[in-house]
Order: C-alpha cells, then structure tokens, then sequence
C-alpha cells in the first residue's frame, strides 16, 4: 500500500541528508545539520524545512508517508569514539586473550611508534571470564560447561557494572548447547544486561571473527538500543503509522527491534544505501554494472555492484575490529573537497587524509581555514562559482584560495600556481582511482566493465577525471547526487542475512551423492524459513517475500572461500555440477589459475531474505530538443591541464535544462548542490529520469547514448 | 629529520606518485592472492611469504611489508639467481630457488622468480618468497636438530626453471614435489606462488602499457634515490665514529655453550659501514648463510631508522657490510646446517646491529622484541588418512618490546617477523588438523619489567587426538631474557623465558630449555611458553597506577609488582599501597 510521501534520512557526520518522495512524482532534497548528542534535534529541523517548503504541516506527511528510513551513523560513531557500553566477555577458558591477540598480526610492517598504539580492547582482560567447557570440530561436547563458573561470572559482572555481555565458545557454530545456557543464566542472573552469543551473532566457523563480532555487537548493541527507541518515541510522537526502518550494512532494511540487539549488522548504516541508488539511477539505462564514488568534505566512499548484485563483505577488519557478518563493501578514504594538499618530507605533494572539515573549511570559504584544499583548487582551476555555492550564501574567496596554493604547494615545488593546482586536483583523484582499484581490479573486476556513479556534493568535478583514470566511459550524474545515500534508503528491501556452516566435500562423486544434495537442500530450507518468519512478523506477506542463496567454497586445504550463487530449488546433480563451474571460473578470474582437479570442499551457505517494498515512482523531467543554448548562463576561464592552456568554458543551469538537452565538454553543469565538470573530449544528456548520462566522445558508449538519444519514450 | 631533502628528479612529481602507488598495488595484490589461494596453514593462515618487485638490473624496486627475515635476503638471492642464468631468461620462464648458496635464507622458504618482459625486453621481476611446510629431509617441516651438515637437513633447490619459455616442466615440479611430504599442501602452495607472480605481472604490464617504459624506468629511478637520500639522511644525523654491540646467544641444545655476536657501525659523514664478528659455525641447525645474515642487519638497521616508505634497494646503498670471516656463524658455508637460522641466530644478530645504533643514537633506541620458539608438528590426521606437517605459527608468537614513549605491544613478536605474521584461527587450525588447542593466551609476568613495560608473550597448548604426533622444538628464548634498555631490569626471570612442558599421560611433566623432537600420544600435550617484549627505562618509575591496572589485568602479578615496579597493591581491592610503595622507590633509589 502506497501513501503519498516516503522520508529517506541519512545522517552524515557533518549533514543529516533527507529525501522526500512525494506522489505521483516529486522528489525534494533537503539538508539539516547532524545532531550527534540527539538524532531527534537534526530530524526535526529537516521536517520543518520539508514542512515550510511544502506548505504541509511535519504531521500529515508522517501520518500519509509510507515508510520512514533513516540511514545512522550512531553505532559507527560509538565504535570510533569509543563511547560504546561496558562490556564482559565470557569464553572458553584457556581462550580469553584471542580478541587482544589479534592473530599476532600488526598491520603496518615497519612501522613502530607511540603514534601508533595496539588496538584498544573492548572489553579490558579482567572482564574476559574463562569458563571451563569445551567442544571439538566435530561438535563432540570433550568437556561439559562449569555452570558454577558461569554463575560466578554473571555475579563479577554485576559488582563491576557491566552493562552488556558477550558469550563466545569455540566450535558453537558445530553445537550452540554451551553456549545457549550460558547465556540462560547469565538472563536469569542480570536482568538488564544486553546478552548475545557467537552462535546466533555469527554462526561460522573462525573463533577469533566470531568472538571479535559478539564482543563488538555487545559493545554497539545498547547504545544502538537507545537511539532506536528515542527515534521510534519521536515517531510516534508526530503521528508515525508504521515503525521506523533502519538501514544496515547489509544493504537492507531491518525495524527497530533487529537493530537493538544485532548493532553489529549496522556499523556502516549510511553508506551501504549507495549500491541500491546507484542501481536504481542505471537501470533506465539499461546498467547493472555500477561503481558508485560518493565524495564528501572529508571522505570518499566506494561502492562496486555487478550484474545487480551488491557487493558483500565478510570476515574483514573494520577499524581494527574484526568484523564477520556481511557488509556492503564500502572502500573509504580520506578524500574530499577538505582534503588538505601540502608537501611531505621527501618533497612529495601529499593531499589528504587530514581534511580542514566543515569548520574552518576550505581557504576560499573564508572561514578561517588556512591550508589549501581540494575545493580551493577547485575554485582556482574554474570549476567552481565563486558567485553561486551554497545557494549563494558564501561568496568564494579566490584570491586566498590562490595565495594559500601557492604558498603551500607551488613554491616549494617550483611550479606554477595553475600547474600545482592542476597537481593537488590529481593527485586527490590518484588517491581516489587507487581506492576504486581496490574494489575493482584487485578483486578481479575490470573497471571499464561498469559505469560510474557520481554522489555526494564534490565528485561531479572530479567524475570524468576518474572515469579517465580508470578508463572508464560511462558515467551517470543523478540531480540528486549529493542525497544519493538518503535516496538509496527509501527504494531498499526489507534485508536480513542468515548464515550457516556446513563443511563438506563437492567435487566429483562426493557432490552427487544423494544426501550431499539432500543437506544441502534441506540446510537452506530451514534458512529460508528462518527468514519467511522474520519477514512475516514485519508484516510482510509470502508473494513480497525473495530469497538469495550463495555457498562458499575452496579447494580442499585452503582457507579462504569464493562465493558462488545458488539457484532456487532443491540441488539435483546438475545444479552442483553448475556451481563447481562458477567457481573454478571465479576462481580463475580473480588469480590468473585454477585446478578443476583439485578436491573442492563446501564450507558456508548463505541466505538472504528479501521483503520486497514498493519503489516509489518517480518524475519525468519535461521533454525538449539538443539544443541546450536555454541553460546557458555564460562562459567562464576553466583549467583542464597543468599547462596553462586556460579555456572560456560555457556553463550551464541544471534547473533549466531538460529531458534530452545535450552539451559537450568542455562545459560546467550547475546543479542546487553539486557542480559537473565535463572535461574535453567528454559530452552528456539529460535523461529525463534526472539523470545526466556523461559519455567519452568517440567511445561505443556514445554511440550508443547517441542512438538513445531519442530518449522520451 | 632536520632538512628535508626535496625531490630534485627530472620527473614530473604526480607521475612519480601514480607510479610508485601502482607498484604497491602491485605488490599488495600478490600478498592478498597468496592469503587467498595459499593451501598450507603456514600460507593460508600465518602469511608466512613475503613479495618484491625488481627493476632488469636486478635491484629490489619494492620491498613489499612483509617478514623482515625474507626481505633482506631476496636482495643477494635475485642477483644470484638471475647471474646464474645469465643471457638465458625468456619470456614466459619462471624460477625456483631455496638453496643459501645462492643467497637463500633457509631451505624451506622456496622463492619463485617470474621475469617480466615487455615488447621483448626484460624489464621487471615479480618475486614471491614463501614457507613451504616440508622440504623432505629426515624430519618433517624441515627443523633437524640433530642434522650436521646442511645434507641432512631436505631438498637444496638451486636456480631452476619450473616453466620455460612458457612450457611448464612437469618433470621437473615432479622432481621438486616429490621429495616433500604432504605433497598436495606444497603442490598448492607453489600454483598460489605461480598466481601471485603473474598477478604482480599483470598489475606491472598495465603500469608499462599506460605510461610508457621510459618514463615508468625514470620515476622508479627516482623512487629508489629518495629512499637513498632518507637513509643518508639519517645516518648523516648520527655523529661519526665506530660504535659495537654484542649480544649473547644460548646454547638451544648444541652443547657448545653460549656465543657472542658483535656488530660495528662505523658511520662516517652519510654512510654507514657493519662489521659482524661471530664464532666459527657449528655442526648444529643454527649456522646462518650470507643473504640471511643480511636479513638480519637490514632488520636491525630499519628498526632503528624507522623510516616511512617507498621501501627499495635504495635504503641500503649507504650501507656496506662486512659479515665476517667465512666459515663463521653469521657467514657460513657449505656444509653447515643452517634451517633454523631464520630465527636462530639472526634474532641475536639483529641485537647486536640494534645494540650498535642504540650506542650511535641513544635518543632513537626502543627495547628488543621476544626471540622465537616454535613448534612443529607432523602425523597421519586419523580423520583423513592423510599425513600432514606444518609449522604452528600459534606456538611462536612472543612479545614487542617497549619504546621511548609506549609499553610494547602484546603478542606481535617474533623479533624476525616484527608482527607481519598472523597467528591462525584456532578454529581453523583444529579444523585443518587433529589437534586440539587447550590454551592461547598471554602470560603474566612476561612483559620486560621497565617504565614502559614490555609486551607479554604467549602460551599455547596442544593435544594429538586419536594419532601419534611428531613434536618439534625450534628457536631459543629460554635462558636469556629479551633485551630491555635505558635502565629496565627483570627481578623475576622465569616467566619472561621461553619454556617447553610436555605431559604425559600419566601426569608427570617435562621442563624443557632446549630444542628436541619428541612423540606425543593422545591425552599428552605439548605446551610451548614465548618470551615476552623488553622493558624501556626504570620500572621504579612506571607510574604506580598503570601498575595497578596491569596487575586488575592480570598481565603483571602482585609479587611483580612489589619486586619488580616497587609498587605495592591490595590483591583484594588493587588499590596502591602508596605510603608502602614510596618505602619500597625510595630504598631502591
């Protein structure tokens, strides 16, 4: 059932970013200042501004929208900063020490300094209890638990106050019995405190990534818990219908209640809307191949989607903590238009990771900032209005902006300001195709296969620059680019991931005997069933309910798995034969080889189910010829090489362009919040989906732009 | 650094930064597709290989942050392997090589060489250095205590072609995999060495194809200058004169008693030149050839300079190196055995250059890092029927030492590995083995005592199930303590030092302080003790609360606090003590 608006509310470090759909066919962006103390205060002042743009008063449109979704970075926040809850951490004795050993492992070779401590532990080693019990690989029980311990435990805990509690044994994923009392006494013992287990946190084998993600879900849980309940109070408050949904980092949506005890599953909640939106703005072309770069002030986000499926992520360090369960892969950096330039030690020009942020910002914003950043040479290159950014409130201070490139960047390299501006847009966006290499090409993925999706507000003058880089020639800059987050959220499913482990042989006779098959089928049956009750109880009904299945498999011995898809049905011979295929293939592709007569031993499945919500319908723009002379607003002095070669370039109003108008670059398209540099030897449409297809002249992707270019069907 | 040397190359300086991060893509892939494809749980789990990049000349253009003990030998090792083919490298060909006579570090870590040609012309080389788990030999894992000559110790592998001109030599792999127990484990861990190469190729060629050869040679030129101009630099820094230190290696089980390694450094305006004296080598595992003596003092060399990258042979052009008389412990020659020499004396050579610079610069010093002590084990997995043989990198995991301004990190060590290893999933090692691991954790007390405390090393715990296991005792560690400086001392000596206990089925306990290999039956266990990090300045001066709160921990017992920090604590409450506690620092004082 459809209402007339939908809400998307992504809150950013620095924005909170809202996106309204309003039927039949408006979407409105919209852009409050984060409130990180009290998520409300930021809701709030964005559903004013929407209310006093609208002329519809904050409580009809909650009470006619049909979704509410907000995107958080509270459990991101609470991780960096440290603020999560006091935590315990029951475990198997003799095993206390795994979550501080680290595998052993510190991860920047040479380096050894103070600057560089260990990584700080979430919960302090007098709060990491052995229990005496023990199971083996086979799920065997070798030692049965110590209750009595356990109960000793849960009174340790509660003379030191904590708060939450984490219960991680090893080999629960092969039986949960221990692990599951454990947790019953310690319920029965601490009413209040937060319990969750390995087995049900993440089921897989690897007691180090297991115990790592419980500890870091009971660290996030509580205060995730809080957040939850303040906004679902503030929701029903101004007249919500249904609950609020949350996006995690999955991808998918989950309700409140998912979230307060599975924090974990939403440490990187904004960004891993991206794929979704990314997809949703290719799809009137025809693309599911998308990379989508979402550049900010500070940081540069990376999302790669192939063949419409989103990119996931286990088994990864995510700010040191080792993280198992699945995440949207989501490559940051320290990339923006804050991104500070200077000259390093050797000589060397250096632009980032230190960003001058929103406060004092960038030299030109004249508030403060004294070092050069990416927007200042932004701004000296031409690809900036001094006269029009932030809706004109701040008029750009060129000269400073010069004066600081200069002092900073062009003297002590002995190069013209021009050239050392041209140098610090370069190499922000070397840094910035590395990080897109990482994502692409280094998991096997050639770049020049996808299109490239421009969000957040700086990465429209630097898109062609990278699709360059990367040789990529399709790119596609929505209107709502820097939004894209806050849009991916309101056309995003309900999500939830469940996972188990089940070791054995595939290859040859092993995958044909009938009861290989037959464990199989009936292992993810009970998955997907697992997830047809979750998604029933949200409310959803069997027809609006998908699942996704995928093994992981790798040649006997090894250690690391590749992921294969996995049609729907009951496995037959074919099927496994089929999968065995994919994998040696993907195998291949990703390591230049592969033995197709090597054992291959099934490890993981996964199974994800998907409650379908209707996407919202979105506008056409108006419909005009070519010709875009109309949005033409004049012509100014732009840079595209570090050699002088300063070219009179048109610039364009994206608010008078329309469906099927078409420029050539050199030119610069000014949208509301972000701005396009279209470089030599570069041209794009406007879609009237809203979107501008950007094409290398000359390139197969033109041409066949060109041949769409009858567009308004 | 006082004046910072600016880059002064003919090269554009975007295009040298675009270049120099290609090349660590490069190299950064090999070592994700060796995690990745690797079938050993040395590869697969400890990342126990390590990947460079070479120019045609060959220098090393990027030395990848990998194991500090592969790293300085592929240096000689490359030069080696590409004079002794000579005019005859093609395109296509692919070299394997473990032999020390030929600059290899020791005879288990088998290197693959892939030339890299370009329009017909040599121009790079992708290099992947990796820990098999067996080499043959007499004893599994390749660790033979009881070897006299390096003929005993498993299979020499000179120079050799595996493929040539792109026609892979099954005879030969055949030859090579043959002789290796677990044959599967070695056959898939040299097909991932096979992949890193050709990936590192791959990245390479793109790198050639977009910018050019002349202009990829130039920056890579320029790249190996700048890391000449950051060492000379430094060593400038340093006031000239000649500077010895000389650190004490136990006797593991050789029976020759104890032995001194000493290293002058005499540094002279910006360069820098290392004199190794040691005693004659031994009929006894530990005999160090020269590419791993390097490995040695290059480790000890950069933990002193600490240096941000790019990391390439240009760092070492300033240095010359003396290794001593041939025939000696750290310049050994044929016939020595040698295969524990990775760790074994090269930990105690790089003490010995690291003690040198500590005298050269006191203001740079850290304290030193836990030596090594590992287990091997070997045995026919019942499950399976299988044999199987690996190193458990677990079992060798020791402590880091503390610095001027920071106490060590826990369970980082090795000092040979400086925390590039990963230890393992205990999961998964029970999963790929029969074993059961009853203990992996940090032990009190074994931190160096010191105002900045030394990291605490490890205990692991293992038991055989329903098999006879081979046990193998490697390494040192457990009569000497692990170097503090700047005025750290140890007053409890025991739970600092490495120790192997073994207990038998009947209970009764094994203490052992030397190498042995030994067989354990199911419901024995072997027990495997790693020393922790040195201590860094007076630990009568640590202050009482961060002893405190090491002692909640349980990282520092009551007793170390009062002998060693002279700080008093409640065992009940932790609270300090302080009038008891100012007794104890004043008396001391």
């Amino acid at each position: 059932m459809q209402g007339k608006y939908r809400l998307g509310i992504d809150a950013g470090g620095t924005f909170t970013d809202f996106i309204l759909a309003e039927y039949p066919g408006k979407i409105h962006l919209f852009k409050a200042p984060s409130s990180p103390q009290d998520g409300t205060i930021a809701i709030s002042n964005g559903l004013a501004q929407i209310s006093a743009a609208l002329g519809v008063p904050v409580e009809t449109i909650i009470g006619e929208a049909d979704l509410y979704i907000n995107g958080t970075t509270v459990a991101l926040n609470a991780l960096i900063e440290k603020k999560g809850v006091k935590v315990g951490l029951l475990c198997t004795a003799g095993h206390e020490d795994s979550m501080e050993i680290r595998l052993g492992h510190k991860e920047e070779g040479f380096r050894y300094d103070a600057d560089y401590p260990p990584a700080f532990m979430l919960v302090p080693r007098r709060l990491r209890v052995p229990v005496n019990e023990r199971v083996l690989s086979d799920g065997s029980v070798r030692q049965a638990m110590d209750e009595d311990e356990v109960r000793a435990a849960a009174e340790l805990f509660r003379r030191e106050g904590v708060e939450s509690v984490a219960v991680s044994f090893l080999w629960s994923v092969a039986n949960p019995a221990h692990e599951l009392r454990a947790a019953e006494i310690l319920r029965e013992m601490l009413p209040g405190v937060f319990i969750c287990t390995g087995c049900e946190v993440y089921p897989q084998i690897r007691e180090y990534t297991r115990t790592s993600t419980t500890v870091v879900n009971a660290y996030l849980s509580p205060v995730m818990g809080r957040y939850v309940s303040h906004i679902d109070e503030y929701f029903e408050k101004i007249g919500a219908r249904h609950p609020v949904r949350y996006f995690q980092s999955n991808g998918g949506l989950a309700v409140g209640g998912t979230m307060r005890t599975r924090a974990v599953n939403a440490i990187n909640s904004g960004p891993a809307s991206a794929p979704q939106a990314g997809l949703f703005v290719a799809r009137p072309f025809g693309i599911d191949n998308v990379i989508t770069v979402d550049m900010g002030g500070t940081s540069f986000d990376i999302t790669l989607t192939r063949n419409g499926q989103t990119n996931l992520n286990k088994n990864v360090d995510f700010l040191r903590y080792r993280i198992g369960v699945p995440m949207i892969q989501v490559e940051t950096l320290g990339a923006g238009g804050g991104s500070i330039a200077r000259i390093n030690e050797l000589g060397m020009l250096e632009v980032g990771p230190e960003s001058a942020g929103a406060m004092p910002g960038p030299v030109c914003y004249g508030k403060g900032g004294v070092k050069p950043t990416v927007t200042d040479a932004n701004l000296v290159l031409g690809y900036l209005n001094p006269d029009r950014i932030l809706g004109g409130s701040i008029r750009l201070n060129r000269e400073a902006a010069i004066e600081a490139i200069r002092r900073d960047v062009a003297d002590p390299l002995g190069i013209s300001v021009e050239k050392a501006a041209h140098g610090i847009s370069t190499i922000v966006n070397i840094n910035m195709v590395n990080g897109i290499r990482r994502v692409s090409i280094e998991r096997g993925y050639d770049p020049r296969d996808f299109a490239l999706i421009c969000a957040g507000g700086a990465a429209g003058m630097h898109i062609c620059a990278l699709a360059d880089e990367m040789g990529i020639d399709t790119v596609l800059v929505p209107k709502v680019a820097s939004g894209l987050c806050a849009f991916g959220q309101i056309i995003s499913d309900m999500k939830y991931t469940y996972l188990a482990s089940l070791p054995m042989r595939l290859d040859g006779v092993y995958g044909e005997q009938a009861d290989v098959m037959a464990r199989l089928t009936a292992r993810f049956a009970e998955l997907e069933e697992q997830g047809r009750t979750a998604l029933m109880s949200d409310g959803f009904s069997d027809g609006e309910i998908e699942f996704r299945r995928s093994v992981e498999l790798r040649y006997l011995g090894q250690v690391h798995e590749c992921t294969v898809e996995v049609p729907a049905g009951p496995l037959n011979r074919d099927r496994i034969h089929a999968i065995l295929t994919a994998f040696h293939r993907r195998y291949e592709d990703l390591y230049t080889y592969s033995e197709p007569h090597s054992p291959v031993e099934l490890v993981n499945l996964e199974v994800t189910a998907i409650g379908h919500v209707s996407k919202p319908r979105l506008p056409d723009l108006p419909v005009g010829d070519r010709e875009a002379g109309a949005a033409l607003t004049g012509r100014r002095p732009a840079l595209f090489g570090g050699d002088a070669d300063w070219q009179a370039t048109p610039v364009y109003d994206g608010a008078k362009m329309v469906g099927g108008n078409h420029v050539a670059g050199p030119a610069i398209i000014e949208e509301a919040t972000t701005n396009v540099v279209l470089l030599p030897g570069w041209q794009a449409t406007l879609h009237v989906s809203g979107t501008y297809l950007l094409t290398r002249t000359g390139s197969a992707a033109a041409a066949r732009a060109q041949q769409a270019d009858a567009v308004p069907a | 650094m006082s004046t910072a040397p600016k880059s002064r190359g003919p090269v554009d300086p975007i295009t040298l930064a675009v270049v120099r991060g290609a090349l660590e893509t490069a190299q950064r892939e090999m070592t994700v597709t060796l995690e990745k494809t690797g079938r050993s749980s040395v590869f697969n789990l400890a990342h126990d290989y390590s990947n460079a990049l070479f120019d045609a000349n060959p220098e090393m253009i990027l030395q990848g942050q990998d194991i500090p003990i592969h790293m300085g030998s592929l240096i000689p090792a490359m030069k080696a392997v590409s004079a002794f083919f000579g005019e005859d490298i093609n395109e296509g060909d692919v070299i394997y090589h473990n032999d020390p006579a030929y600059a290899g570090s020791h005879i288990i870590d088998c290197c693959m060489y892939k030339p890299v040609f370009y329009q017909g012309e040599l121009v790079f080389w992708t290099v992947c250095k990796g820990h098999l788990t067996d080499i043959g030999g007499p004893v599994p894992a390749g660790y033979n205590p009881n070897a006299t000559e390096i003929y005993a110790e498993g299979l020499r592998i000179p120079p050799v072609k595996l493929w040539d001109k792109g026609r892979r030599r099954e005879d030969v792999i055949n030859l090579l995999l043959t002789n290796m127990r677990a044959r599967r484990d070695q056959e898939g861990d040299l097909n991932a060495q096979f992949g890193a190469c050709r990936v590192g190729e791959r990245n390479l060629i793109a790198l050639l194809d977009k910018y050019g050869i002349d202009t990829v040679r130039a920056c890579i030129e320029e790249l190996k200058s700048m890391a000449d101009r950051q060492m000379r630099s430094l060593i400038a820094s340093v006031p000239d004169g000649s500077y010895t230190g000389t650190a004490v290696l136990e006797d593991a089980g050789h029976g020759f008693g104890e032995m001194e390694i000493s290293a002058t450094i005499t540094i002279k305006a910006d360069t820098c030149h290392v004199a190794i004296k040691s005693p004659p080598q031994i009929p006894y595992f530990i005999n160090s050839y020269a590419g791993n003596s390097m490995s040695g003092i290059y480790l000890g060399l950069m933990m002193f300079a600490q240096l941000p990258p790019p990391y390439n042979e240009g760092l070492y052009r300033c240095v010359t190196v003396d290794l001593g008389d041939h025939g000696t412990l750290c310049n050994a020659k044929e016939p020595a055995p040698h295969v524990n020499c990775t760790t074994t004396p090269m930990e105690t050579l790089t003490d010995a250059v690291r003690l040198a610079f500590e005298k050269a610069a006191p203001e740079r010093v850290s304290a030193s890092w836990g030596h090594a002590s590992g287990i091997n084990i070997a045995g026919r997995d019942p499950r399976t029927g299988d044999e199987y043989v690996t190193m458990v990198l677990a079992s060798i995991i020791s402590g880091a030492g503390a610095t001027q301004a920071m106490d060590g990190w826990h369970s980082r060590g090795p000092l040979c590995c400086f925390g590039a290893l990963t230890s393992g999933d205990v999961e998964l090692l029970e999963h790929s083995y029969p074993i059961i691991v009853h203990r992996y954790g940090l032990i009190p007390d074994s931190g160096g005592a010191g105002r900045y405390r030394g990291g605490s090393g490890t205990d692991w715990e293992v038991e055989p199930i329903g098999h006879d296991m081979t046990v193998v005792a490697f390494g040192e560690g457990r009569q000497i303590p692990t170097q503090g400086t700047a005025g750290a001392r140890n007053a409890l000596l025991d739970p600092k030092l490495g120790r192997i206990t073994i207990t038998r089925a009947d209970g009764s306990r094994e203490e052992h302080v030397k190498n042995l290999i030994t067989t354990i039956r199911p419901g024995e266990r072997v027990r495997n003790r790693n020393p922790g990090g040195g201590g860094y300045g007076n630990p009568f001066t640590r202050p009482a609360e961060a002893v405190a709160l090491d002692v909640r921990d349980g990282l520092v017992t009551v007793e170390a606090a009062r002998v060693e920090y002279g700080v008093v604590i409640d065992p009940l409450t932790f609270a300090v003590d302080a009038p008891a506690t100012q007794a104890l620092r004043t008396a001391a004082a």
